[in-house]
């Protein structure tokens, strides 16, 4: 990714707006018993776009910014989210994006592995009470709603940073002389 | 060249982990801190604006979650489906924010809450994504009155108590959290014992330590019971209601002294809250 202050401010104001959407509406809805979780999907999908340090960066500020202001001990969420970002961002790294499912079921399975992380830290931190296996019927459905999300997420961010993508770069250049004919 | 930029991408992965244990480590088990304080000043009148724009859209999309539930219920349940229903499509939100107010005004009226306690109205305006933590944040803070540790209700009962406190907002650790513990009463039987969370469950919860020899069953309502033990952090005034036996197995009672409790106030889906401030405290 291309990192230039215009598109720092974009994937700032993207952070933010993906905070505020989470606590105020989609941690608030309830869809099949379970709360969509919008912000593994959105560093996901920026890990996706923007590579390991894009998606490990954005991770950590989402993660601190949750944990501010849903006032749990920070880094808890930093850490599950920045190694959510940075495994998506290997996956870009490593291998091509051919099919567009790829994004969402990366986004399906990643989801799985961040909500199993809020879980390990809390395991971490000591959790002193019975755990009811509705937990797992939770994890996999908000991986069922990042399936559904994950597309979307991914296109919309796609366009709003095109100019930052090395990848569209360079299809814009090659694209070029095919306009005079061929 | 290449080399470098891997070293450098490393070094800030590093650091980036680094520092997530660091502030794990420095803030864990403090409550709120500076920091957390300030951002939340300055994004709490962000999220109220929010959440009030967004609540029509969430309350759509809720109603089609509780209809979808709904139709999976027995026969008892398919009146307080119709009746919600009827709500749904009859009633103004005005009305049925209405509704919970009166809701709580006869909570305060059936003498549950005892005298002393100033009684603050909040909305909720975000909540936890995860289902490891259950809290929310309303729209009342220290500028209201509120302080760390005050009880919360909702018209149904008992919601949680509140664990950090900015001018404008307050962090409401709710009952089905894995941190939290009530001293609570069975009555009439008056058998007590601790209400702990079922984590992953909010319409689940279970009263732990109960006597063996004293028989509870299905049905019973449990209240709170008021008083403090070393593990409890915070007080509760006695007698709020806060959920109905809904398993209590003779033999399981015997064998871990623990029932199921399912709580009056669905903590998935609270909008106003009442928050008792002042009172007595340990």
């Amino acid at each position: 990714m291309i990192l230039t202050s215009k598109i720092l401010a974009r994937l700032v104001a993207i952070v933010l707006l993906g905070v505020i959407l989470q606590l105020s509406f989609f941690s608030q809805v309830w869809v099949f018993g379970v709360s969509p979780d919008l912000l593994p999907v959105l560093v996901i999908c920026l890990g996706l776009l923007g590579g390991t340090m894009t998606g490990a960066v954005t991770g950590f500020w989402v993660g601190f910014l949750l944990d501010c202001l849903l006032v749990e001990p920070l880094g808890g969420a930093s850490l599950v989210l920045l190694a959510t970002g940075y495994l998506a961002g290997l996956f870009r790294e490593r291998f091509e994006i051919h099919s567009p499912l790829v994004p969402p079921l990366l986004c399906m399975a990643l989801t799985v592995f961040a909500e199993l992380g809020f879980g390990a830290v809390e395991l971490m931190l000591g959790i002193d009470t019975s755990i009811s296996a509705m937990v797992i019927r939770d994890i996999l459905v908000k991986g069922l709603f990042a399936f559904l999300l994950g597309w979307p997420i991914y296109l919309g961010l796609r366009r709003i940073l095109r100019p930052a993508l090395v990848e569209e770069q360079v299809v814009r250049r090659r694209r070029r002389p095919t306009v005079l004919g061929a | 060249m290449y080399r470098k930029q891997v070293r450098r991408r490393r070094a800030v992965l590093a650091l980036l982990i680094i520092g997530s244990f660091v502030l794990l480590t420095i803030t864990y088990g403090q409550g709120s801190n500076g920091v957390q304080r300030g951002v939340s000043a300055i994004f709490s009148p962000i999220q109220a604006v929010a959440d009030g724009a967004l609540k029509p859209a969430r309350d759509l999309v809720n109603w089609f979650d509780q209809t979808f539930d709904a139709r999976g219920r027995n026969s008892r349940l398919q009146d307080e489906l119709r009746v919600a229903r009827e709500e749904a499509v009859g009633k103004s939100a005005a009305l049925a924010e209405n509704a919970q107010l009166r809701k709580l005004l006869e909570l305060d009226r059936s003498g549950a809450i005892p005298s002393g306690y100033e009684r603050v109205t909040g909305r909720v305006i975000a909540r936890s994504p995860t289902v490891w933590f259950s809290d929310v944040t309303i729209d009342a803070g220290s500028g209201d009155g509120v302080r760390v540790e005050d009880p919360v209700v909702n018209g149904d009962g008992l919601v949680g108590t509140v664990s950090a406190v900015t001018g404008g907002s307050a962090q409401v650790t709710l009952i089905a959290d894995h941190s939290s513990a009530v001293s609570a009463k069975v009555v009439p039987v008056a058998v007590q014992g601790v209400i702990r969370p079922n984590v992953g469950d909010p319409a689940d919860l279970i009263l732990d330590f109960i006597d063996s020899t004293k028989h509870v069953h299905k049905g019973q309502p449990v209240v709170t019971a008021g008083w403090r033990s070393q593990e409890i952090e915070s007080r509760f005034p006695p007698n709020i209601p806060i959920g109905e036996v809904t398993r209590a197995s003779i033999v399981v009672q015997e064998a871990s002294q623990q029932v199921h409790v399912r709580p009056y106030a669905d903590l998935r889906d609270l909008d106003l809250v009442q928050i008792l401030t002042g009172g007595s405290r340990g």
